[in-house]
């Protein structure tokens, strides 16, 4: 599937023809329709729905298909990057069409009605928009209220007040930490025998000693990746047997980690 | 006690940042009875909604906490020199519908809802910690589990994430829109 929000134009298309496709394009009835005003092609058949006032449960498939290729037909070219989804639906709704064409034996019973899955989908695909609208007034609503925290001065060192980080928080500084060193010129030496037991007493020990540790400076102070990933994965394990915790005084801020003051030391040693 | 609790509660709520719970509050003041302080809260709430003063108290994300009243959003914003709140874009607001409303749900699966691939806007949402990974579906591939977080009931001033409409007033909502 195509990134919604890719900007770069496919690799051979001309960036000068980039704009024509975003222009509006003008439909025969008189009114312009631009396809990137859709969100996907579940936006475009609600929104051909509405405007032929046809009744979501039983929807007349040879007219919205109909409806619907007109208005890929009424684009010159087709952004396969973007707009692959729109085209996928009209081969979806091709393939119903073709179903309901074909001669049966007996008539189509309700509970399979090739038709179904797509209304199943339109529907809560309704439901969802139903509530961005909801949603979107309520962002309007907040945005005109202030809480005192807006300006508050960064917090003192020693404020308990911390956030925790979520392991989404921990792989990201580990990302941007492998991203500092892609650059670095490393050497791949002889393999060493690592042990995750070692390693985790190792960090407990540095931290009993320094209190705290820069988690992007310690990850990156490895000189493998192995040794860096498994510097890692004893991070995660510590923090998942609770013997350390992982803190993040403000957003974009580096990670910390301290030793839990209650933790059960022994249990390392193990 | 309990003609200056409004006022115990008001200091309480007046030094948290964050928005402050009435456990909490009855943490601090265990002889009062839990009713007791949800009534004065009541009454406290009632009492800024009524007077002229710019500021309120408002329940959001389980707690209470001061804010300003919309209409002074204008003089507030020159002060903290912010030209106008960033907004989430249509497509990230879709994708946390389809996550607030599915939970916990997978990317494949919001892709499905949506018909658009979404990891764009997830990413976007990951990184406001509007919503966050829970853990792995056990499904092929075991992919990631997104959840929407106390941020997001804090932007969207929501108390709770039952105070989003339901799927029935969801409908009815559609109904109104498209009569």
């Amino acid at each position: 599937m195509a990134n919604e929000n890719d900007p770069i134009p496919s690799p051979g298309e001309p960036a000068a023809a980039a704009p024509a496709i975003e222009a509006p394009v003008r439909a025969e009835e008189g009114y312009q329709i631009r396809l990137d005003v859709f969100e996907g092609p579940l936006d475009l058949l609600l929104f051909l729905i509405k405007k032929k006032k046809i009744d979501i449960q039983d929807i007349p498939i040879a007219v919205i298909t109909r409806e619907y290729l007109e208005y890929l037909n009424h684009k010159e070219r087709i952004n396969l990057d973007r707009e692959a989804e729109f085209l996928l639906m009209a081969a979806l709704l091709i393939y119903i069409k073709s179903q309901i064409l074909l001669p049966r034996e007996q008539p189509i019973e309700p509970d399979i009605d090739p038709r179904k899955e797509l209304v199943d989908r339109l529907v809560d695909y309704q439901q969802i928009k139903a509530a961005v609208g909801v949603l979107r007034e309520r962002e309007e609503e907040q945005s005109q209220i202030w809480r005192r925290a807006a300006l508050t001065a960064p917090l003192p060192e020693e404020d308990l007040d911390l956030i925790e980080v979520s392991l989404y928080d921990l792989a990201e500084s580990f990302f941007t930490m492998m991203q500092r060193r892609q650059d670095d010129n490393l050497k791949v030496i002889q393999g060493k025998e690592l042990s995750m037991g070692d390693k985790m007493n190792e960090i407990v020990a540095i931290l009993k000693e320094c209190d705290f540790l820069d988690f992007l400076e310690y990850l990156g102070s490895h000189d493998s990746l192995e040794e860096a990933l498994l510097a890692f994965f004893c991070l995660l394990e510590l923090i998942k047997a609770r013997l350390v915790v992982a803190i993040q005084e403000q957003l974009f801020h580096t990670i910390k980690v301290w030793l839990r003051k209650e933790a059960p030391l022994a249990k390392v040693n193990e | 006690m309990t003609e200056q609790l409004p006022r115990i509660l008001e200091a309480l709520i007046f030094i948290s940042v964050e928005p402050l719970t009435a456990a909490k509050m009855a943490e601090v003041l265990p002889e009062v009875p839990p009713e007791e302080i949800e009534q004065a809260l009541r009454d406290l709430v009632a009492h800024y909604e009524a007077s002229d003063r710019a500021i309120r108290i408002i329940q959001t994300a389980g707690g209470y906490v001061f804010s300003t009243k919309p209409e002074f959003d204008p003089p507030v914003r020159k002060l903290l020199q912010i030209e106008r709140k960033k907004k989430l874009s249509g497509q990230a607001l879709e994708t946390l519908s389809a996550v607030a409303y599915h939970q916990p749900v997978t990317q494949a699966e919001i892709a499905a809802i949506r018909g658009v691939d979404s990891s764009y806007s997830l990413h976007t949402l990951l990184e406001n910690k509007i919503i966050k990974i829970v853990g792995r579906k056990e499904a092929p591939g075991r992919p990631l589990l997104y959840r929407t977080t106390e941020k997001f009931l804090t932007y969207f001033g929501l108390n709770a994430i039952e105070d989003l409409p339901s799927a029935e007033e969801l409908k009815k909502l559609m109904q109104e829109e498209s009569a």
